[in-house]
């Protein structure tokens, strides 16, 4: 295909993740702040469907800056992955996110699993504010993208796929 | 590098919800999805191999140890949308074995477990943003709790691109199969074109393996100056 003159590959069509992603692959990366500067936080929740079901072996991938708001780092790799248990329950260790410019701090959040066609983007906030990302979601579901502070050191970001306070989601 | 990432194609990717898949409409929002501006958190990524390491590059074996099944070899190369390599970039690839069996805990099919095949890699694509594996042909298998869905063989692939919003997770088919007919997941793909490119390609061997070649395009391209 040609676009503007310029050669252009169409992206490959997105499939599911399926029920059988191998367990291995998610296991020892959703810890991303060992030997990293910054405050140590911990971010877990709950994923659920339609009715409120729990989610077994979803997969979460996060995606996020230092703690001094950087994208590169090469001692801080901001990405991890975890998936959910049989009570679809999550967990990260990470280090809280600085400002990026124009940004408030946050976490891009990556869902895949079975049933989904192609992958979900959420994001995870700090506090409510004017960051033109949580803007773009009508006001009454703001507060779905900030997570509930459990202690000075742990987040709960619970995610609902569908349904009743369904977490809002992102296309691009 | 400045990536630019257009908006989905309705044609070409998947909508959401897909009649004959039940699970489908009890997991895909039933809100629209919101659109966002793109800053450089989105439009940034991690360096993937300093996160994934090498993990398997065979999954056939050899001698005593050989998985049951046809020996095949695909070589999957990665590029973005300007056709452009990605060095580098990781590329995970899971199926089931050549009975239709994942080993998994979760899968209840009543097909036998072949000791000698594990059914999941991890590799890193070289220069040419080539990743090859050598591996079995994966069976078909019914889905549980469906009128008459069996899966056709198929080959699950997750890849990074260049930014965040590169992501590719899905799956590859192979030439000839009559399941892929009446595969929901392929079919979920309206544009024949589109879906035409996620059936790898055969391509002469004198080896002792059948060897498929196939392309995984992950999403963005350099934006240009002088473009909106």
């Amino acid at each position: 295909m040609t676009r503007r003159g310029v050669s252009h590959l169409v992206p490959t069509a997105e499939m599911t993740l399926g029920p059988f992603f191998p367990r291995e692959f998610a296991e020892g990366v959703n810890d991303l702040s060992r030997g990293v500067a910054g405050e140590a936080i911990e971010i877990s929740g709950r994923v659920v469907e339609l009715d409120g079901r729990p989610l077994d072996n979803l997969i979460l991938e996060i995606w996020q800056a230092d703690g001094a708001g950087r994208l590169e780092n090469p001692d801080f790799s901001g990405w991890g992955r975890a998936a959910t248990d049989a009570q679809g329950n999550y967990l990260f260790r990470t280090i809280r996110p600085g400002a990026i410019p124009g940004r408030a701090p946050h976490i891009n959040f990556l869902i895949l699993y079975s049933g989904l066609m192609r992958q979900l983007q959420t994001v995870m906030f700090f506090e409510s504010s004017d960051d033109p990302v949580l803007q773009a979601v009508e006001q009454a579901r703001r507060g779905r993208l900030v997570a509930q502070k459990i202690n000075s050191t742990s987040y709960r970001f619970d995610i609902r796929l569908r349904g009743g306070e369904e977490t809002p989601f992102f296309d691009d | 590098m400045a990536i630019l990432i257009e908006r989905r194609d309705p044609l070409t990717q998947a909508q959401g919800v897909e009649a004959g898949y039940a699970q489908s409409a009890r997991r895909w929002p039933g809100q629209p999805l919101a659109l966002r501006p793109h800053t450089p958190s989105e439009l940034s990524g991690p360096e993937i191999r300093r996160c994934l390491p090498q993990v398997r590059g065979d999954l056939a074996g050899y001698g005593a140890k050989r998985a049951l099944g046809q020996l095949i070899r695909l070589r999957v190369r990665v590029v973005d949308e300007d056709g452009a390599p990605l060095p580098g970039t990781v590329v995970e690839a899971w199926h089931c074995n050549a009975a239709g069996k994942y080993i998994h805990p979760n899968d209840t099919h009543d097909a036998p477990v072949d000791p000698n095949f594990y059914g999941a890699a991890r590799l890193v694509a070289g220069d040419s943003g080539l990743a090859e594996l050598r591996t079995i042909k994966p069976g078909a298998y019914p889905v549980p709790d469906t009128s008459g869905w069996w899966r056709p063989p198929h080959v699950h692939f997750s890849v990074w691109g260049r930014v965040w919003l590169s992501r590719l997770v899905t799956q590859m088919f192979f030439p000839g199969e009559p399941l892929n007919d009446s595969d929901v997941i392929l079919n979920a793909i309206r544009d024949p074109e589109a879906r035409g490119r996620c059936i790898a390609r055969l391509v002469p061997s004198r080896t002792s393996e059948l060897v498929y070649e196939y392309q995984l395009v992950v999403r963005g391209r350099r934006a240009s100056p002088g473009m909106p």
